[in-house]
């Protein structure tokens, strides 16, 4: 038992040191070079027009804490659906919030109405739920986890489509800023932005907490939790809702990304061999962040000065890991 | 205090509001055990799953401890009534003790973590189904049985009055469905707790059980302890076998007795003859033999090879 909590000690530690060398290497690089002592200097100076404190900062902040978001928000979504693949770009529930959010952002920018970020969310929200009533439908009918998935692959197309269908009758000045969004990017968040997300994430993370002993025993299943004294019809809702939350934040703010959700908990899990809702929680967030840190790197650096999409990056080591987890469960039980 | 653990009142049960079994009537007393047998598809996890409230009531009420559960919250039932359901399970990276701990449930505070005597209530559990020394192993990585009694000390965590298992031993072996209903009489003797569930072995359920309730295609049948339930007649009616019969001095179902004449006769005692007559069925004799009772058994397996009876 003692070899475990100090496990758990070591990995949290080695996260959140990982995550520090992340975030300073990601304020260091870019397109205009900084020593190390210019980037400090900088900080402290706090020049809000400045690349590093106007530009860089936030747009760090936004991809550590929206990666933690969405990592947790796949943690949330594979319990509450007992299989390791789920996550909200899989099963379209991004794609569903992309889809709301840019028909509000082309109804509303046409009529020179500015959208503000808590609208924004609140437009993601709407979408991801919508996504969610679709696959929680289809999940009653479906009972294979492969079916699943292949449902929300589905859904995630039919919104891209709808999303596509909206953007043909956005003005050519909308475009431009619609489509950088709508394949996911962290660039062009404000602080404005960065203190909403930190509210909004910071309560969601604090409410799944607070969920993590439910969760704990909802790994066993429904029937375990009820008998365990879980109210299951409240319980479900409540994760629900959470999952979207996170998730809808981050598509609010930077679009849909792929595969954080899958390969973010699954990481973390080997790494600390536990499922343990208390320890997996802040572990996912802190491994979702680190992970996004390193794709965001990646995105601004590897082509520069040209940004890619980050979801692009995220495929690229994500991707990989869903289809070991897929293989390697085929030999199990399911 | 009442003995009364567990009871229903014109419980009906059944689907979507409507009712497969009607006026099913339960009375579980402390330190019994009452074990429902039938056919599949009559009805007995049916039953089971209403009584733990995973399926809403089509009628009647349920009472634990003299209180209709109805108006009891989650929690006072859970730490009253702890479940072992059937089917298998495989958390992820739990181990055995992890499992068992989840049973501390009702007991832990807002975030669920164990205390030192939680700790030592779960360690307890385990050395009560003989499975300590799997504490620390991984649960999808142990056998069946074990994995059976790792879950009978998740119950126990839940320090229950009332325990409801659905078909506890399909899984295993017939050593650990030995060792896994000797564990639960002796809890259910020692902790003085009263036990639910349902069986397909008629030989355990005959041996095991206090009180026997019989659900049949047509409804609840008989109820009443094994040695008034197990008669010959009344299983082939329960199971609706037209052929074979049930033997009820051995609690197993048999297959159909030969016509004809025999060509061996066999003549048994203590327990003797009961091996020796699948060897003629193997070579293909058909026979004939008594015991005691004055039942007649036969088994042929003529024109056929290697065809002969289960004893």
């Amino acid at each position: 038992m003692k070899n475990r909590a100090l496990r758990y000690g070591l990995c949290m530690v080695l996260l959140l040191a990982l995550n520090a060398v992340l975030l300073a290497w990601n304020i260091n690089a870019g397109s205009v070079d900084f020593t190390p002592g210019e980037v400090l200097r900088a900080l402290l100076d706090g020049n809000a027009g400045g690349i590093i404190w106007g530009i860089r900062l936030p747009r760090v902040l936004a991809a550590s804490i929206l990666g933690g978001a969405l990592a947790v928000s796949g943690f949330l979504l594979q319990t509450f659906f007992a299989n390791p693949i789920a996550g909200p770009f899989v099963l379209g529930i991004s794609s569903g919030a992309k889809f709301v959010v840019s028909l509000s952002m082309v109804a509303l920018l046409s009529r020179g109405i500015v959208i503000r970020s808590a609208a924004l969310i609140a437009a993601a929200f709407a979408g991801s739920m919508l996504s969610m009533g679709f696959i929680l439908l289809l999940s009653r009918r479906v009972k294979q986890m492969s079916m699943l998935v292949v449902s929300g692959v589905m859904i995630g197309y039919i919104c891209s489509a709808l999303t596509d269908f909206v953007v043909t009758f956005a003005d050519d000045s909308n475009i431009v800023s619609l489509h950088n969004w709508s394949l996911g990017s962290f660039s062009g968040i404000s602080w404005e932005n960065v203190r909403l997300i930190v509210w909004v994430v910071c309560g969601a993370m604090l409410l799944t907490l607070l969920l993590s002993k439910p969760i704990g025993a909802y790994q066993l299943g429904e029937v375990y939790a009820q008998s365990m004294g879980v109210n299951i019809k409240r319980f479900r809702v409540k994760l629900i809702l959470l999952s979207s939350i996170l998730s809808a934040c981050v598509t609010a703010f930077a679009g849909p990304i792929s595969f954080v959700g899958i390969a973010a908990p699954h990481l973390v899990k080997s790494l600390f061999h536990t499922a343990r809702p208390i320890v997996m929680i802040p572990a996912c967030f802190l491994g979702g962040s680190a992970f996004c840190l390193f794709c965001d790197l990646v995105a601004r650096t590897a082509f520069a000065p040209r940004d890619i999409s980050i979801s692009s990056v995220t495929a690229v080591f994500g991707a990989p890991v869903v289809l070991y987890l897929m293989a390697s469960r085929k030999g199990g039980r399911t | 205090m009442s003995n009364l653990r567990l009871h229903t009142e014109n419980l009906a049960v059944g689907y979507n509001g409507r009712p497969l079994l009607q006026d099913v009537g339960l009375t579980l007393r402390q330190g019994e055990i009452m074990t429902l047998i039938g056919p599949n598809g009559a009805g007995k996890s049916t039953i089971l799953k209403s009584v733990i409230r995973q399926l809403a009531l089509v009628g009647g009420a349920v009472y634990l401890n003299g209180q209709d559960m109805a108006g009891l919250s989650e929690g006072a039932i859970a730490r009253q009534l702890s479940v072992l359901m059937t089917g298998r399970l495989s958390p992820e990276l739990m181990t055995c003790f992890d499992v068992a701990a989840t049973g501390r449930y009702p007991y832990t505070g807002r975030l669920g973590i164990l205390t030192k005597e939680d700790r030592e209530k779960v360690f307890q559990c385990l050395e009560l189904v003989h499975a300590l020394e799997l504490a620390d192993r991984d649960f999808s990585r142990i056998s069946d049985g074990q994995r059976q009694r790792v879950l009978l000390a998740r119950a126990l965590c839940q320090e229950p009055e009332v325990l409801v298992l659905d078909e506890p031993t399909s899984f295993l072996d017939i050593r650990h469905k030995l060792e896994l209903l000797a564990i639960l009489k002796d809890m259910v003797r020692t902790r003085r707790l009263a036990a639910l569930l349902s069986l397909h072995e008629l030989d355990l359920a005959q041996k095991v059980s206090d009180w026997v309730v019989c659900v049949g295609a047509d409804g609840i049948g008989r109820q009443g302890p094994p040695e008034e339930i197990f008669s010959s007649d009344y299983m082939m009616e329960l199971y609706g076998t037209a052929r074979g019969s049930y033997n009820a001095l051995f609690g197993s179902l048999e297959l159909e007795a030969v016509k004809g004449t025999p060509e061996v006769f066999v003549i048994g005692g203590g327990g003797m003859g009961n091996s020796r007559l699948p060897t003629f069925a193997a070579a293909g004799h058909s026979f004939c033999c008594w015991r005691a009772g004055g039942k007649r058994f036969g088994f042929s397996s003529r024109g056929g090879s290697g065809g002969g009876g289960r004893f």
